[in-house]
């Protein structure tokens, strides 16, 4: 049996108006997720692989999984360079990232 | 058909209609708990959440069965419409009526909840709010029509459900918490935070200590001595 690799990656953003602080994307998606003392989460901003699947499966729960809707799991097709790391300035701009 | 003259969809009718009437209870009840954000603890809140899903389609399932024997059966005439149209059953017009209104107003809360993804969140709140008056006309039209409901331990199931969900209702309104409350350090699911691992290239090793946080991080803020109100 082959693995199927999946490319692209993806980033698991919330909108923070229609976020109401359930706190269930948190018990969904605990490896991206954090809940902030008020119960608010706190999502690293930066992609992640479709590779990991586990990451990616519980991002879809959440987003199934949040009262408000306010989850969204955006495609981002072209890796972003990390900026936090790579002292290059960014070269390309991701596409599939909505504006909040 | 001998099927539709024996009096055994009748019973059935009225069994379903029991226990529809039992598991809508426990649904509004679940629906309840996720709103009021019970959970955190010993059961994840999403839990909740799922079974209170799982619980409806249960429900749903038995109402359809209600309505499905009560349209086969001849014992009574109702005919199809009678399921859809308030006021076309020749049988207990009033009544049945109830139950097709109760019927429609769950049909759209289902196929609401259904396509939830794909509608705005306060659309579907605004629908989701229909299940209180559903259960209300619901428990009209078990009154009204019900076989079973007159003397007994029917009455006290009715009566209970009643009850039950009216003290759940109360609690909705009283004990939903604020936007921000509920959710400070004192809440079960809060946790200190924790600043998200920065995700490194391939080049960098990945056993880098994880960051931690600091020592003086400050503590959270006391609870506010007025945590509810209105949303």
């Amino acid at each position: 049996m082959g693995v199927i690799r999946r490319a692209g990656m993806f980033v698991l953003q919330v909108n923070p108006i229609l976020c109401d602080g359930f706190g269930h994307c948190a018990e969904l998606a605990p490896e991206l997720v954090h809940l902030d003392e008020w119960g608010y989460p706190i999502i690293a901003s930066d992609p992640v692989p479709m590779a990991d699947v586990g990451s990616y499966q519980s991002a879809r729960y959440a987003e199934r999984g949040c009262p408000r809707q306010a989850l969204h799991v955006a495609k981002v097709a072209t890796p972003v360079p990390i900026t936090n790391v790579d002292v290059r300035p960014p070269t390309t701009v991701s596409r599939g990232r909505r504006p909040l | 058909m001998i099927a539709l003259t024996t009096p055994y969809l009748w019973y059935a009718t009225r069994a379903t209609g029991i226990v529809a009437l039992l598991l809508f209870t426990g649904v509004v009840m679940l629906g309840t708990l996720v709103a009021n954000r019970v959970g955190g603890t010993f059961i994840g809140r999403f839990e909740v959440n799922e079974v209170h899903r799982s619980l409806s389609i249960v429900a749903v399932v038995f109402l359809l069965l209600h309505i499905i024997t009560t349209i086969l059966d001849s014992f009574v005439s109702t005919g199809v419409l009678a399921s859809v149209i308030p006021l076309t059953s020749s049988y207990k017009r009033v009544p049945v009526a109830l139950g097709t209104v109760a019927f429609d107003l769950i049909l759209a809360v289902w196929i609401s909840s259904l396509l939830k993804l794909r509608l705005k969140n306060q659309t579907w709140r605004f629908i989701h709010w229909f299940s209180w008056l559903a259960y209300a006309i619901s428990l009209m039209h078990v009154y009204t029509t019900g076989t079973d409901t007159h003397q007994g331990i029917g009455t006290l199931l009715v009566l209970g459900c009643a009850i039950v969900v009216a003290l759940a209702g109360v609690w909705r309104f009283l004990g939903r918490p604020t936007r921000a409350a509920g959710r400070t350090a004192l809440s079960p699911l809060a946790t200190p935070p924790v600043p998200p691992r920065p995700r490194l290239p391939d080049s960098v090793p990945r056993d880098l200590p994880r960051p931690r946080v600091p020592e003086d991080f400050p503590k959270s803020p006391p609870r506010p001595p007025s945590s509810r109100g209105r949303r």
